[in-house]
């Protein structure tokens, strides 16, 4: 009897361990299946993850505008359609009559520079402004070597950016039809994936994510229109320079744009904007005394770039940037490096993108503990 | 004339009712609500696009007593239950509630700790409507937004003005128990 006792029992536990050792089995193959073909798409997911993420960036920005003609009784569909309208005509007549005239600049000041770094010419003009400098600032020497490569690969970077936006034009068509899609039907969008959340996160999730969004659309609005600001008052005040010293900086809107654009990082932004002027300026007034004389009009620029940063500073950006982007030098200063991996791109976007990552953090963390969950 | 007319044509009848709109339960069920009462199907139909529709099951919390109040609920189907949860002491049952009841709609202009809980009782779906909904509603339809705040408004002018008499029979009732004090 206590012999059979372990045999009645044995079938059922031997079906049971092979149920669930053919469970493992299975659960543990579809999990290799899973990974296998992860890691095979994870090239396709990113770039269509990275698709999504500027086509959520876009939206944000464009949102408040449509939801503006929404309130005005024009549905989202035309809205969204006027508005893209409008964009595309901005952009494909910026794109037909600007984009040759900047590449064209931008290969010239490249040639100027190539051309002088073979004549020499550069350095002439580097020893009689060391000379000059050493008059007030003794022991101070600028290495023509180093400005004749780091102008030469700005530059070059510079061209191969817009040539590459040239050519990934079906990207941003493929992007500015997300964005569409995201203007349109974002809210259903929104509304079914918060749909999926469980009851007992719901309310927070969806107060988190509308806070994030406010506070996302915010930061980028304040960020775009600081850019603005400061594009259009340094084109203002390239004009200036050339009209009232005669200063000879050709390519003043693109010089403009990446001021603008460079503004988007703190600290060293400003800095990076005043580089294309300074080089333009003196490619530009090679061999000419009066412009010699006047430091190739370096400082005349670096004071006018100073001015527009007051400007900024002080007037455009307390109004438009709300939430403001504090953040150590030393953390910008590392961001900027990381994005630099990825190239002149990923220093411009570094900072932003870790602006937007604070803000969505800062709104989680709240909800969190508003809901008593940390 | 109606009846005869209902009676000899079944095929008007028939044709009269696929006129008719047909109303889903979540549109029903706003239209009760005081603070849509006012409002057209028409609109009742934005206020359902920007609702959302939950079920929760026998004791599930729909929210609980300290959070951070951020809308009201509708009752489509179902019974909550609304408890005060009082330290080492097993919840007070306040109310229960049942199909067409809401409850919190203080919390979609005020952000303010809920000062109970709501649990469902029974297999429920609830309709959510929410403060980012209603500021959504203001920013893309501010007419319509505009409306709920004057409902809002009365519902807040209606229980201010129960508050003042409560507090009027309150302090008459307290003058005269100190009258019939000092007299004694």
């Amino acid at each position: 009897m206590s012999n059979k006792a372990p045999v009645l029992i044995a079938p059922a536990s031997v079906r049971l361990f092979h149920q669930s050792l053919f469970k493992t089995l299975v659960y543990f193959f579809v999990l290799i299946l899973f990974l296998a073909g992860a890691y095979k798409a994870f090239p396709l997911v990113m770039d269509a993850l990275f698709l999504i993420v500027i086509a959520a960036i876009l939206t944000a920005v464009f949102n408040p505008l449509v939801d503006r003609m929404e309130s005005y009784g024009v549905r989202r569909i035309y809205g969204t359609l006027l508005m893209f309208g409008v964009i595309f005509t901005v952009v494909g007549a910026g794109v037909v009559k600007g984009i040759p005239a900047l590449l064209n600049e931008v290969g010239r000041i490249k040639d100027v520079i190539q051309q002088n770094s073979a004549t020499n010419s550069l350095d002439s003009i580097l020893v009689d402004l060391n000379a000059k400098i050493a008059g007030y600032v003794p022991g101070f020497q600028i290495d023509p070597e180093m400005i004749s490569s780091v102008s030469a690969q700005f530059f070059g970077q510079l061209g191969s950016i817009l040539a590459g936006a040239l050519d990934t034009l079906a990207t941003v068509i493929f992007i500015l039809i997300i964005t569409m899609f995201f203007l349109v039907d974002g809210k259903r969008m929104t509304k079914v994936l918060i749909g999926m959340v469980p009851n007992s996160y719901f309310e927070m999730s969806l107060n988190i994510t509308y806070k994030t969004k406010q506070q996302l659309t915010n930061f980028l609005r304040g960020q775009l229109l600081a850019a603005l600001g400061v594009a259009i008052q340094s084109i203002i005040g390239l004009y200036l320079l050339n009209a009232i010293f005669d200063a000879n900086i050709s390519g003043v809107m693109l010089i403009g744009s990446i001021a603008g654009m460079a503004n988007m990082i703190p600290f060293v932004g400003p800095f990076m904007g005043m580089v294309p002027a300074i080089i333009v300026s003196l490619f530009n007034n090679l061999g000419d005394p009066a412009a010699a004389a006047n430091f190739y009009y370096i400082l005349h620029i670096i004071v006018m770039f100073l001015i527009v940063q007051m400007i900024d500073n002080n007037i455009i950006s307390p109004i438009v940037v709300s939430g403001s982007m504090e953040m150590h030098p030393l953390t910008v200063i590392l961001l900027i490096l990381v994005g630099s991996q990825i190239g002149v791109l990923g220093m411009f976007l570094a900072v932003p993108a870790w602006g937007i990552t604070k803000v969505i953090i800062q709104e989680v963390y709240q909800g969190l503990k508003g809901h008593h969950l940390i | 004339m109606n009846e005869k007319l209902n009676m000899s044509y079944p095929l008007f009848e028939s044709f009269k009712n696929k006129l008719k709109p047909k109303r889903s339960q979540a549109q029903m069920a706003l239209s009760q609500v005081n603070v849509f009462h006012r409002l057209s199907w028409q609109e009742i139909k934005i206020i359902e696009n920007a609702v959302h529709i939950r079920n929760y099951g026998p004791g599930e919390p729909v929210f609980k007593q300290g959070d951070p109040g951020s809308g009201m609920y509708i009752i489509i189907e179902g019974c909550v239950g609304i408890f005060l949860d009082i330290p080492h002491q097993p919840p007070k049952q306040l109310s229960k509630l049942g199909d067409g009841d809401f409850f919190g709609e203080i919390a979609l202009l005020d952000a303010s700790p809920r000062t109970a809980a709501a649990t469902a009782l029974e297999n429920s779906t609830i309709i959510g409507f929410y403060r980012p909904d209603l500021m959504d509603i203001l920013k893309t339809k501010p007419a319509l937004g505009g409306k709920i705040l004057l409902a809002l408004s009365e519902v807040l002018a209606v229980r201010l003005r129960a508050t003042n008499g409560e507090l009027v029979k309150v302090t008459r009732k307290l003058e005269a128990f100190s009258e019939s004090g000092e007299n004694e």
